[in-house]
């Protein structure tokens, strides 16, 4: 090992000990506990969530705007803080004119899925759209 | 000669007067039976081609989602298939039956159309794991399946008038089996005559001459549709001429399957308390538990057998004479070849094989009384109770259960007999009113407290009033002081509120004073101004029930029903997401055509930030404020709520939500006296008492990039260490986090 290795080496372990020291001295942030909710939805209902909505992107694409509906409907009543399912029946409710409710839907997607760098990109290209409606 | 010529003129018109009387007598006769015929006619068209029968419209509940991992017991499930009159068998399921299979279940389901969707019957076998559905696979194909849809109860119907039940069968419906036994039983000439037939009239004449009375009938099925369609049942001569003319023009005007199809929707064949049930379909799914056409012969036998003497054949009431009666009709159909040998010795030594009782009339009186105020909004009363509609709701029956078995177990423990009780539960994510309680008798039909009565509501106020004072600028760590206060109001009288327990209490966090309920902090923010902006946020839920603003509202003196509070609770609950609570989510007629949907709403009335704030709040209330009575019982646990307490303790009041479920519940007397009872040892009891049957998942607050956690001391507000004991954990908009430190104690 170098010398210039050794230097740089030492010169880590100094930094992270001292951030270490500061991090315990600083009242910090705390990024969650055990009130908040982690947003990770039930596994247990995934599948079939996952199921219902392929079932209604497969209606979307047929046009049966009201079939979607009942789908996406079915999916949020199994679990409700899926962030996806709020923004596909925005999407449906685009597609079928109805533009206040796909702004309604986008805001409670949003809601859920603020973590979640995809889908927010997707609602923020689809709120314009909304908008424009 | 005059005379004589006027006397011969008139010996001889005579007779043509005679006759010009007798022509015009005859005419008027004949006019007049022209009119009586079609008068007759007018009643068949009125009755037989627009509007045959009223029919009940039904209440559907939630249709009930499989799936492997949902928290659902086989014990559970049988319960749902039970309320849905599904037969428990030994042998492969039909339509509408099931059985165990060690510890699974198989059912076929029957065909159901869901608005959007037909799904026809399926043979499901399901799997339990513990509590929950391990798997779930076609029991044809032995497919996995991933989800799979229940038709749902029927929870109630609203009835006609004359509290007739029926479901109808088309004409191709009808079992041909039925027919044949029906015609051999009741009228052999069926399809030979015109509707009259003088044989069996004849018949009937020397059985009843011959027993010098009447003990038998010579009518055809034809005369008796004819008489249960448009006539009363009194045995006069006019009454039989009426129905002897009927029937010849119901044979001239309609098909002989569509008289017969009539008869088997019409016939009246049981009664079921209020009730009565008419019609071999709906008889044979109160009976048998089974579908008309997947009756066995002993089944339609006794059917058939029934419509000589519903009240003498009932099988419940006179089993005996049911029997003998079924059997001779099973006689009968084996002598006219309708049966084989084997079969027919099967059939005779069967039992009755009718389910052990039959279902209440609406068990579920308050949650159908509230559906039916949501749809009178759309629906006229007749088109209730006549146009067969279908209602389709998110009630939830294993939720109702549990909340009926809570509250008998919660009354239990404050033996007052005149206190009375009311439950709201909703799904607060998405509005819907899943499980509800009017009476502490629940399923009598009377007075529904959910709705109507409309109490005081006491610090139920505060959570609405802390969210007005933390949109104002303050935190849950602005301090406040619990001291006393004296308001001049309008009329001239002072008023000065008191804590519950007549304490004071000095100098504390807002967070403090809010989970032990403290009422002079709040009525002195509130008159600086929090009074304002808490009407403002009433009136943006559409609760604000005065135009006058008084300060004692920031007690919790107005009044509200509980399921007003729950529409109060959904928003805070929810982040702020206004969602109007329902019951109903779509109806159809009778022919599946949707008329109305319940789409899915979701306004954001109030800042998302603010409501966590309250949230958390309302969890302190739990944890150690008035409710803490729940972290001593969930310890596990995370629960948000708030007690509410009137004056000299005439309502107890709890709202609390976990992940999914928000319950509102109120205990009072109806004479407004005294109970006893505070929030939290009345309403809060009974509350847990329901969610513990029920069972939960802990409340967990969203996670907002608005807001940074801090843990401070509620004594003065200050920020502590984790360490320190007495510290709590709060969330505070990151430009309002406070500075000041405080030491641990």
């Amino acid at each position: 090992m170098s010398v210039t290795s050794l230097v740089r080496l030492f010169y880590r372990l100094t930094t992270l000990s001292l951030l270490s020291i500061v991090g315990a001295c600083t009242v910090s942030e705390i990024p969650s506990n055990r009130y908040q909710d982690d947003i990770e939805v039930s596994m247990a209902a995934a599948r079939p969530v996952t199921e219902l909505q392929n079932q209604a992107l497969a209606a979307l694409g047929e046009e049966q705007f009201q079939l979607a509906i009942d789908y996406l409907q079915r999916a949020i009543k199994i679990q409700p803080r899926n962030a996806w399912s709020w923004h596909y029946l925005a999407q449906t409710y685009w597609r079928d004119a109805q533009y206040d409710r796909c702004l309604a839907m986008i805001e409670r997607s949003n809601s859920y899925g603020v973590f979640d760098d995809a889908l927010v990109s997707a609602n923020d290209r689809l709120k314009p759209k909304c908008q424009q409606g | 000669m005059p005379p004589k010529s006027k006397r011969k003129k008139s010996k001889s018109t005579r007779p043509s007067h005679k006759r010009k009387y007798l022509s015009i007598a005859a005419l008027v006769l004949v006019a007049a039976f022209v009119i009586y015929l079609g008068y007759l006619n007018y009643l068949i068209n009125g009755r037989f081609e627009d509007d045959t029968w009223a029919l009940p419209s039904r209440v559907f509940a939630r249709a009930q989602e499989l799936y492997p991992g949902l928290v659902l017991t086989r014990d559970q499930l049988i319960y749902e298939l039970e309320l849905s009159s599904y037969l428990a068998v030994d042998s492969e399921p039909l339509p509408g039956q099931y059985r165990l299979l060690g510890e699974s279940l198989e059912l076929n389901t029957r065909p159901f159309e869901f608005g959007s969707q037909f799904q026809g019957a399926r043979l499901v076998q399901v799997f339990f794991d513990l509590s929950r559905i391990s798997a779930l696979t076609d029991s044809k194909s032995s497919d996995d399946l991933e989800i799979f849809r229940l038709p749902p109860v029927i929870l109630g119907s609203y009835y006609p008038d004359n509290d007739e039940d029926r479901l109808l069968l088309a004409e191709g419906e009808v079992p041909q089996r039925l027919i044949e036994a029906l015609i051999v039983v009741e009228d052999r000439e069926f399809f030979e005559h015109s509707g009259l037939s003088p044989m069996a009239i004849m018949r009937a004449m020397l059985v009843n001459l011959k027993a010098g009375k009447v003990v038998q009938g010579g009518s055809t099925i034809t005369q008796q549709l004819a008489k249960n369609l448009f006539l009363t049942p009194e045995k006069t001569i006019l009454r039989k001429i009426n129905e002897a003319f009927m029937a010849l023009i119901l044979e001239l005007r309609f098909s002989k399957q569509a008289i017969i199809t009539a008869y088997i929707n019409e016939v009246f064949l049981l009664q079921q308390k209020r009730i009565a049930i008419h019609g071999f379909a709906q008889a044979s799914r109160m009976l048998f538990r089974r579908s008309v056409d997947s009756l066995e012969a002993q089944h339609l036998a006794l059917l058939v057998g029934m419509v000589k003497g519903p009240s003498l054949y009932n099988p419940f009431t006179s089993p005996d004479n049911a029997l003998s009666r079924r059997n001779l009709v099973l006689k009968i159909m084996f002598q006219q070849e309708l049966l084989e040998q084997a079969e027919y010795a099967g059939a005779v030594a069967a039992p009755l094989g009718i389910v052990g009782r039959l279902p209440g009339v609406n068990p579920f009186p308050a949650y159908l009384d509230l559906v039916k105020r949501q749809l009178q909004t759309s629906y006229s009363s007749a088109e209730l109770s006549r146009r067969g509609l279908r209602v389709f709701t998110a009630f939830d029956p294993l939720l109702q259960r549990n909340l009926e078995r809570g509250l008998a177990r919660g009354l239990g423990r404050f033996a007052q007999p005149e206190l009375q009780a009311s439950v709201v539960i909703t799904d607060y994510l998405n509005g819907d009113i899943q499980a509800l309680i009017g009476d502490r008798v629940t399923d009598f039909p009377g007075f529904n407290r959910a709705l109507m009565a409309q109490r005081p509501i006491g610090s139920l106020i505060k959570p609405l009033l802390l969210y007005s004072l933390l949109s104002d600028g303050l935190t849950l760590a602005s301090k406040v002081r619990d001291e006393p206060i004296r308001i001049q109001q309008s009329d001239g009288k002072i008023w000065e509120p008191r804590n519950f327990d007549r304490e004071l209490h000095g100098e504390m966090s807002l967070y403090e004073a809010f989970i032990r309920s403290y009422n002079l902090p709040f009525v002195k923010l509130g008159v600086a101004g929090g009074l304002e902006k808490l009407t403002d946020n009433l009136a943006r839920i559409k609760l604000l029930k005065h135009d006058v603003v008084y300060p004692s509202m920031l007690l919790g003196t107005t009044s509200m029903s509980a399921y007003e509070v729950a529409q109060m609770y959904q928003v805070i609950a929810n982040n702020g997401y206004f969602t109007p609570l329902t019951t109903i989510r779509s109806v159809t007629d009778q022919e599946n055509q949707t008329l109305e949907r319940v789409p899915l709403e979701s306004l954001k009335l109030f800042d998302q930030a603010g409501m966590i704030q309250v949230q958390r709040a309302m969890i302190g209330v739990a944890e150690n404020g008035t409710a803490r009575y729940l972290s001593e019982r969930f310890p596990s646990q995370t629960l948000a709520g708030k007690t509410g307490t009137t004056n000299e303790a005439r309502d107890s009041w709890f709202a609390g939500f976990s992940n999914r479920l928000l319950a509102v519940v109120w205990l009072g007397r109806d004479d407004n006296g005294p109970i006893n009872l505070t929030g939290s040892s009345g309403a809060l009891k009974l509350w847990s008492d329901i969610m513990e049957l029920q069972g939960f998942e802990s409340f967990k607050i969203s996670r907002d990039e608005s807001l940074s956690w801090r843990h401070i001391n509620p004594a003065n507000g200050g920020i502590t260490q984790q360490s320190c004991a007495i510290s709590v954990l709060l969330p505070f908009p990151k430009d309002r986090i406070p500075t000041a430190r405080s030491r641990c104690q």
